[in-house]
């Protein structure tokens, strides 16, 4: 009974180093690489399937080019929901069952500030596309990078921008209580009484659906301009509802959530959401690279839509500079990866993408706060404003900064 | 200070009037089914002097009682919040506290509306059922898909109709399916087997729907746009003013037309509702199955016919719901989720079964979350806590009266064999 037993131990074993071997072998190729996106409720779903389209897009584009490593990569898209608890099962997941050697994309803040911390222990390098909460960056980990502008400059960019529109006294924000809508309010809040204005916030859930009894106590604030600092389906709901009960963007300058770039659903949602500004990244589509021409090109033909999102772009150039940086890297190995990263240039979608802060080069040293680390610092950030009802967001008036204005606004308010 | 030093003063004494006049109750052998609540609304109210007043005379508890005690200590704390926080809007204007009002009667009747559909159900299959808010949510995409996508230029109404019949078709053909064996021994656990059931209803539906839709948000166009109009012309302040999209009322109240519709037709509907229940033989016979499901066979009424019947019509009722807010809210295949979770709160809260106390749990919500986002202080916090406003109310009202406001003791629905 011994003799045959320990055969079959040896047979398993060899079976076992063979299988393990074969294992080893299909894990190279493709190499795996996650993809993070809202793709249910209460994340902000059109955010979510327009990054995943994007990023499947770069996995072709990558591929086509001949991969990374002479292997084909496989973007893993993954579901966060846009909860931060999901946001780290899901990096779990990725990192531990899916074998991915890196993550891109994520949209929400909160699932960027809770999923970085399992990305940096777990040792995966993860460049996140649309996270703009600055401890993101600010913690100053190892395996984090970012493309997504700060929380700070994307609300200075609101500030600034409202201190320009004549007759604003008064500013009502509404914010949704997360990692990215708290500390926005909090910024923009200081920009706008810094130019001596006041400012009174409303900060809700992120999947509120009612907001009648919040639009007619900010209308009893008798505010001279609104600040929708929520991502989501919630802006829409707000957007319209302020604008039943006369405080919407055709009665005083409104500034719309991000997701009103998503002009499609915008205006089926917001039918009442003429004149609004909205925040933009990245320049405008006649400013484009080359980059960013081809995928305009491609995203559009896939999608149907007639215009590109930022954060469309953003996921894009997330998967892309992660498979140059394994090409530079030569190896898939984490700390390799990194290196990588911190030393380059990546000409993506967006512009020139780089990290001039890492560990070579402290953000301190050019005396910067924490959150430049791993950062890219060239971000292009503008206003447009709806000027015609079912206008298209990439057709419409650039009105700030004057840099890349493309008309005058027009302040529905004078 | 002021404010939270009379809240304590009241639940000190609440407490007190609770634990007291229940034993009095008690020792003189008296009903004790409302003697928690009443004895704490008198201490809340009226401190010592109340419960001294009910330990000596222990009047029967009447509605007359209960509803004028609970007034009575809503009316302190309001008058107690008016002095501690004299510059609160709430306090200072009139017209805003009307608007509140307005808005949360709006609200409250469409959850309440959506929560009769749950309590249909329980009351007459003994089924929670989990796939509620799917109904509400299918109601309202198949309102979009008829308006937008089918059948573009379709009147409204057509489109509510036949997301309602869809709906109920939906249901009855599950219940048959699905719930029918609960009702013959089939199955061994039936409570769990009927949470478990209609929760793989729900996540189908809900996956279902994101598969064939998408997961994008979609809105029905509002179904009615106000002509431009005011009356009476020249008035100050105007009685009725309307413009497309809202109507305004004493140039204070503000109700847009897609609230306005919903509800309007929610009254309309639950008018229908209960001729159906309480003039037709199927509504008696619905009501029977409720009450006794053995003695109602035995009258000749099949039950398992008002199970389908009651929830193909639970669900319709959601659909409905879900079918007129479709113009308001922005729609996607998880929009149930929240609809369903207040209505569970307010079934509980009206009592489980009970459908007036569904509906009056409904409006009690609805205006407690005005009352809420109007009057805490801090905008901040008062628009972050709505949800919280309807399961502060819960809670008092389940420590006081565990059957809910309109509950009865034991609920009906017979989960086995007859």
């Amino acid at each position: 009974m011994t003799i045959p037993t320990r055969r079959l131990s040896l047979v398993a074993s060899a079976g076992v180093l063979a299988l393990s071997t074969g294992v080893a072998w299909a894990q190279d190729c493709p190499i795996k690489i996650g993809g993070m996106a809202p793709l249910s409720a209460p994340g902000t779903v059109v955010g979510g399937e327009a990054m995943r389209d994007a990023m499947l897009i770069a996995e072709e584009d990558i591929n086509a080019a001949g991969g990374v490593l002479g292997c084909d990569i496989d973007v893993v898209i993954g579901d966060t929901e846009g909860l931060p608890e999901k946001g780290t099962a899901l990096m779990e997941k990725f990192i531990s069952q899916d074998g991915v050697v890196a993550v891109g994309g994520g949209y929400h803040s909160s699932v960027g500030v809770a999923s970085k911390d399992v990305a940096d222990r777990l040792q995966t390098p993860t460049v996140f596309a649309e996270t703009w909460n600055d401890t993101i960056t600010g913690d100053k980990q190892k395996y984090i990078f970012r493309i997504a502008p700060l929380s700070s400059w994307a609300s200075s960019t609101i500030w600034k921008h409202a201190l320009e529109i004549p007759g604003v006294e008064k500013v009502a924000i509404l914010t949704e209580n997360t990692d990215y809508g708290i500390p926005a309010a909090e910024e923009t809040t200081r920009g706008l009484e810094s130019g001596g204005k006041e400012v009174v916030t409303f900060s809700v859930d992120i999947g509120t659906q009612d907001y009648a009894g919040i639009v007619q106590r900010m209308k009893a604030e008798n505010p001279d301009m609104i600040i929708v600092l929520a991502t989501g389906e919630a802006g829409y709901n707000f957007q319209q509802q302020a604008a039943d009960a006369g405080i919407g963007s055709l009665d005083m300058p409104f500034h719309a959530g991000q997701v009103s770039l998503e002009s499609k659903a915008y205006w089926e949602n917001v039918p009442d959401g003429n004149y609004a500004f909205v925040q933009r990244i990245g320049v405008p589509e006649n400013l484009f690279t080359e980059e960013g021409k081809a995928f305009a090109a491609k995203y559009k033909e896939r999608t149907g839509k007639d215009a590109v999102e930022s954060y469309a772009m953003e996921a894009y150039d997330s998967i892309a500079i992660i498979a140059q940086a394994i090409n530079e890297a030569g190896t898939t190995d984490a700390d390799a990866v990194v290196a990588a990263l911190e030393g380059i240039e990546h000409n993506g979608t967006l512009g020139k993408i780089y990290f001039p802060y890492g560990s070579g080069k402290d953000p301190s040293e050019d005396g910067h706060g924490d959150e430049y680390w791993h950062q890219w610092p060239d971000v292009a950030l503008t206003v447009i404003q709806y000027q015609a009802e079912g206008e298209n967001s990439g057709e419409a008036t650039i009105v700030w900064p004057d840099a890349y204005k493309t008309g005058d606004p027009i302040f529905v308010n004078q | 200070m002021l404010f939270w030093g009379v809240i304590v003063w009241m639940i000190v004494w609440g407490v007190a009037g609770s634990i007291l006049i229940k034993r009095r109750y008690l020792a003189r052998d008296l009903d004790t089914s409302n003697a928690n609540f009443v004895g704490a609304m008198a201490g809340a109210s009226l401190g010592p002097v109340g419960i001294a007043a009910l330990w000596t005379k222990t009047p029967k508890s009447s509605n007359f009682l209960i509803v004028g005690l609970g007034l009575l200590t809503v009316l302190l704390v309001a008058v107690t919040f008016s002095f501690a926080d004299p510059e609160n809007i709430c306090v200072t204007s009139g017209g805003f506290v009307a608007s509140q009002f307005v808005n949360g009667l709006i609200i409250g009747i469409i959850y309440g509306f959506m929560a009769l559909g749950l309590s249909l159900i329980f009351s007459i299959l003994g089924v929670v059922s989990f796939a509620h808010g799917e109904f509400y949510m299918i109601g309202g995409m198949l309102v979009y898909f008829i308006t937008a996508v089918w059948i573009p230029g379709v009147p409204p109404l057509l489109a509510v109709m036949g997301a309602c019949a869809i709906a109920f078709v939906i249901g009855a053909v599950f219940e048959r399916l699905m719930l029918t064996p609960m009702y013959h021994g089939k199955i061994d656990r039936p409570v769990e087997y009927g949470i478990l059931v209609t929760f793989g209803l729900a996540f189908t539906l809900q996956y279902f729907v994101q598969a064939l839709a998408g997961a994008n948000p979609v809105k029905a166009q509002r179904f009615l746009s106000f002509p431009r109009w005011s009356w009476p012309e020249g008035a100050d302040p105007v009685w009725i003013k309307t413009s497309r999209g809202s109507m305004t009322l004493f140039e204070q109240v503000s109700i847009s037309s897609p609230r306005f519709t919903a509800a309007i037709t929610c009254i309309l509907v639950l008018l229908a509702l209960l001729y159906l229940l309480h003039r037709t033989w199927t509504g008696k016979a619905l009501r029977a199955v409720s009450q006794d499901r053995e003695a109602a066979a035995i009258a000749g009424i099949n039950p398992d016919r008002m199970n389908m019947l009651a929830f193909a019509l639970g669900g319709m009722i959601a659909a409905l719901a879900g079918a007129l807010l479709v113009q308001a809210f922005s729609w996607l295949p998880q929009v149930g989720a929240i609809p369903a979770m207040r209505s569970f709160v307010i079934v509980v809260l009206g009592g489980l079964g009970s459908l007036p106390g569904a509906f009056v749990g409904g409006i009690m919500v609805g205006l407690v979350e005005a009352a809420g986002t109007g009057c805490v202080p801090d905008p901040q916090k008062a628009a972050s806590y709505i949800p919280a406003y309807g399961m502060i109310v819960l809670t008092l009202t389940l420590l006081l009266r565990p059957t809910g406001m309109f509950g009865r003791r034991f609920a009906s629905g017979a989960h086995g064999q007859f």
